[in-house]
């Protein structure tokens, strides 16, 4: 309709207004109003300028418009809210700005919230698909994307054979990298404890390296110096850095540098306070330490870090690597596993420090996507499912005189609606489930640096609120293009003939190959955790709490074996715990640990290592490691004056080493200093991982081992009925009771080893698993969606049909035959899908290949069931119509 | 209300504005008059007709209702007893009366 002006002319003598200020003024009033409002405002501002000179007069019209336009836009909004009009306006065309605008989203709204389900379903799918979205990518950029905090992280490498370099190592081949890298250091993860003076020590996680530690990350502190050259010297000042959050924590005074604190029982200087935001190698390192680098000390578990000179690249290092594997070779002689001049490689820091979580981060990126697309489609499928009814709406408004714009706008609006409502959900599911998805994911400490992505968040609603008023706005086109009578009509006959709905169809096979994809992943992962799973670790991991420990660095080794029985009787004597006992290490907990055998029997065995594990005696019946032949180890074996100790053997190293012959009673040794004799062999446990090849490893007590370690863990099984978890805190009580310098670095369950044992595909899958359960809701969604619109759409054919003497089961039957060829359709497209994305699963799995038909196929049937479900609903109703109904309706 | 009581009969907007201005002597913009017009009209205070004088711009003009005469002179009365007893005479003592 065109514009349609008062009707009366301006009159001649109308002086001239300035132009934009008149505009907005026109915008934001009501047709009918305009020309009175810019004909008075001219007049006085043609007496003004007569009066106070035509500057004045301009900004008094300025001051006019601008502040008059708020007023007027908030008139227009709630005229059209309240269905305000004023008499002498009636029935006068051409509403305010904002009024047809609120009178829009007042129907909108009405709208839908007459459609409950359909606004339900469509808010909720689109709320979903963005904040995953968000989450995800939020993980996703910072853990993959983001530069490291290090300066020009390119040029910083990891060494290959990470935790097998020892001091001795190391500085034998200082001076030849120190001519090749920059800076090379040496680096390890090391727990330490802080004690503020008489409290409990509390434990800090540590990482500490060698002097050239903050040159390899090219960071400075913001207060105080990194480690200095020398101060890894043996006999140096002891020093420490801090990390910004514990510095606050202990007052983030400036003059704490130069201060000392009791660290690791050593008083060690601050020299140093980082910067906030800086973390390396993870963000839940507090304290950085100096070490005292000892060239005698050839008991290695370090890393080397390094920085390559400007303009190096890591392919290019090839002359470099090849040089210092020449001077490790000269002048060591190594085992064969252990042969650190063989195959030097150099890794990249980012591979080093986050390819462990990229796999499950990119798996979840991609499932995560492919909910988005799922939930897209799903929003297209309940639009067009709307056209229909919309396209009768639109014809019969615009026959009533509506104007194409505000058709269109109308949807625009209720598009807008949809949008908000789902902004509002999405935000809200996003911030609720970001903490869990985090918990969820294998991230360990690396959770702290995720984020939601807020920024993506608003991105991808506004992609999706375009996209959506896009497919809103097709019913409008339809009307505007002209056909009215055409609409009308083929509205009144209930759609015989009319649209096929191909588009719907494509939407859902392309949203059945999609949910396809994920619960194959799901299937394929859950099928790995359960061979996982089924492999016997050798221990009853139920009812068993665990305590890691950190000693004292500074406690003399020999008191080590006493302070450990008494916290073992102390834990032993705990209400509701059935018996305690230590270890130096756990099973399940990787496969360090591993020293040096000899046999007397054998004195031509080549140089090889096991599994040792020193145990107190109690470890045995507490962990319920099974006897095979001979006696556990005894409390009367306690004594370290001993000319032979005593060893307890697993299956596995009495296998490989006394093969055919009896173990018990031969001479074994870690050094040429003593024999120890085998008393017994215990039933294989799983040591280092959950693999179902078990590895030599043999026992002994700690009373009869002269090099024991500072950390050690106590195992307590508690009586039957009782929760290990519910033990922890008293147990924490007891410990520190006995030795308050000892802190504790962990507490958990047997189980929760276990389940860390199985590694990150039980934290994928349950993640994959919950999010194929929503892509396979949203895709049942969809099917229901799509089948009863075409329900709908042949009703009228339906009911000819069984007029004509159909039965209504054929009805049903060839309803869900529909929606069955569709899923089929879908099904074939996602195999296909799946077969190529599958690698990046490959890493999670265990024991089933990626194309596992086992798995695929119980994943279609899922898929095949639930879709099945959602099309026989709306089948089942279009069988009970009463035909004769139908025909009247129509 | 009062504006549009003194503007007597030519009480358009931007009349009432004047008046407003004129009484008040501060700047009032054109917008808020409109917009509290339509709100004493939607609540029966007020009421409007277009008013079409020959090769004149049609115009909106208001007249105060029966109901807002005496919304008018209940809030009148009201203020008037709510100042019966106040005497701010020892506050202003130069400016009395």
């Amino acid at each position: 309709m065109p514009p349609q002006r008062t009707g009366r002319a301006s009159p001649p003598d109308r002086p001239q207004l300035p132009r934009l200020p008149a505009a907005l003024l026109g915008a934001a009033l009501p047709r009918v109003e305009r020309e009175e409002v810019l004909d008075d405002l001219a007049r006085e501002h043609r007496a003004r300028s007569e009066s106070d000179g035509p500057f004045a007069a301009r900004r008094w019209v300025w001051r006019q418009a601008l502040a008059s336009l708020p007023v007027l836009v908030r008139r227009g909004w709630w005229r059209g809210w309240s269905g305000f009009e004023t008499p002498s306006e009636r029935l006068q065309p051409g509403e305010a700005m904002f009024e047809s605008l609120a009178i829009d989203v007042k129907f909108a709204l009405r709208r839908l919230r007459r459609r409950r389900t359909y606004t339900a379903l469509i808010v909720l799918t689109l709320a979903l698909g963005v904040a995953g979205t968000a989450a995800v990518y939020g993980i996703a950029r910072r853990l993959l994307f983001e530069p490291l905090p290090v300066r020009a992280e390119d040029e910083v490498v990891a060494f290959w054979f990470d935790g097998a370099w020892s001091e001795t190592k190391f500085l034998a081949v200082r001076p030849v990298m120190d001519d090749r890298f920059r800076s090379v250091a040496a680096v390890r993860l090391s727990d330490a404890t802080l004690r503020i003076g008489d409290g409990p020590a509390r434990l800090l996680k540590g990482f500490s390296g060698s002097a050239e530690l903050f040159d390899v990350l090219g960071v400075r502190p913001v207060l105080g110096t990194g480690f200095r050259p020398g101060d890894d010297r043996v006999g140096a000042e002891p020093v420490v850095v801090l990390s910004h959050s514990l510095w606050r924590e202990l007052g983030g005074r400036p003059s704490v540098v130069g201060e000392r604190l009791e660290i690791s029982g050593q008083k060690r200087t601050v020299i140093g306070v980082m910067s906030e935001g800086f973390w390396f190698p993870d963000p839940g390192i507090r304290v950085w330490l100096c070490e005292d680098l000892d060239p005698e000390n050839d008991s290695g578990n370090y890393g080397l870090i390094g920085r390559m000179r400007p303009g190096m690249r890591i392919e290019a290092m090839g002359p470099q690597l090849r040089a210092i594997s020449r001077a490790l070779d000269e002048r060591f002689d190594f085992l064969e596993e252990w042969d650190l001049s063989k195959d030097p490689v150099l890794t990249p820091l980012r591979e080093r420090l986050l390819g462990k979580v990229k796999p499950a981060v990119l798996a979840l990126l991609v499932a995560m996507a492919v909910i988005l697309l799922v939930a897209c489609v799903n929003v297209a499928a309940l639009m067009l499912g709307q056209l229909d009814t919309r396209g009768t709406e639109m014809a019969m408004r615009s026959a009533l005189g509506a104007g194409r714009k505000r058709l269109l706008q109308q949807l625009a609006v209720e598009s807008l609606v949809i949008g908000v409502l789902a902004g509002i959900a999405g935000a809200v599911l996003a911030s609720i489930g970001f903490p869990i998805l985090i918990r969820a994911l294998p991230l360990g400490a690396l959770a702290d640096v995720a984020r939601p992505d807020w920024a993506l968040f608003a991105a991808a609603m506004a992609v999706a609120l375009v996209a959506s008023t896009l497919i809103a706005l097709a019913p409008g086109t339809a009307v505007a293009q002209g056909n009215l009578q055409g609409t009308l009509a083929r509205s009144r006959t209930g759609g015989i003939g009319g649209r096929g709905g191909s588009l719907e169809h494509g939407l859902v096979v392309g949203q059945v190959a999609l949910v396809l994809l994920l619960t194959s992943g799901a299937a394929l992962l859950i099928r790995s955790v359960d061979n996982r799973r089924a492999i016997d670790p050798g221990v009853d991991a139920a009812g068993v709490a665990v305590v890691d420990l950190q000693l004292p660095q500074t406690i003399e080794r020999t008191r080590i074996p006493q302070l450990i029985r008494e916290l073992v009787s102390a834990a032993g004597a705990l209400p509701g715990v059935e018996s305690a006992a230590a270890t130096q290490r756990l099973p399940l907990r990787g496969s360090s640990d591993n020293w040096g055998i000899r046999l007397e029997s054998r004195p031509d065995l080549p140089e090889t290592s096991t599994a040792f594990r020193v145990v107190s005696p109690e470890y045995f019946d507490t962990m319920r490691i099974r006897l095979k032949r001979g006696r556990r180890l005894l409390d009367t074996d306690r004594d370290s004056n001993v000319t032979e100790g005593v060893v307890v053997i697993n299956e596995a190293l009495a296998k490989k080493y006394f093969a055919g012959r009896d173990p018990l009673g031969q001479r074994i040794a870690f050094t040429s200093r003593r024999w120890d004799r085998v008393v017994g062999v215990v039933d294989d446990v799983a040591e280092s991982s959950l693999d179902p090849e078990p590895v030599p490893a043999r026992y002994m007590v700690f009373e009869q081992v002269p090099w024991l370690l500072t950390g050690q863990t106590l195992v307590l099984r508690v009586r039957p009925g009782v929760d290990p978890v519910a033990i922890l805190a008293a147990a924490r009580r007891a410990i520190q009771a006995v030795a308050p310098a000892v802190a504790i670095s962990e507490q958990t369950t047997m189980e929760g080893v276990l389940t860390q044992a199985i590694g990150p595909a039980v934290q994928v899958r349950s993640l994959l698993a919950l999010l194929a359960g929503l892509a396979l809701l949203l895709g049942a969604i969809g099917i229901y969606g799509v089948v009863s619109h075409f329900v709908a759409r042949r009703k009228r054919d339906w009911s000819i049909r069984m007029v004509l003497g159909m039965r209504p089961a054929r009805v049903v039957g060839q309803i869900v035959g529909r929606g069955g060829a569709l899923i089929g359709a879908g099904l074939v497209l996602g195999l296909v899908a799946f077969v190529a994305s599958a690698r990046l699963l490959a890493s999670f799995l265990y024991g089933v290949g990626t194309a596992d038909p086992l798995a695929l196929a119980g994943a279609a049937a899922v898929l095949v069931g639930a879709g099945l479900v959602a099309a026989s609903v709306p089948a089942r109703r279009a069988s009970r119509v009463d035909p004769a109904v139908v025909l009247r309706e129509s | 209300m009062l504006a549009v009581l003194r503007t007597r009969e030519d009480a358009y907007g931007m009349a009432v504005r004047r008046e407003i201005e004129g009484v008040i002597g501060r700047e009032v913009t054109i917008g808020a008059v409109y917009a509290t017009l339509d709100r004493l009209e939607a609540k029966g205070l007020v009421e409007s007709e277009r008013s079409a004088a020959a090769g004149e711009v049609s115009r909106r003009v208001f007249v105060v209702t029966q109901r807002g005469a005496r919304a008018l002179a209940a809030s009148r009365a009201m203020r008037e007893r709510l100042w019966r007893g106040v005497d701010l005479g020892r506050l202003l003592p130069k400016s009395s009366g």
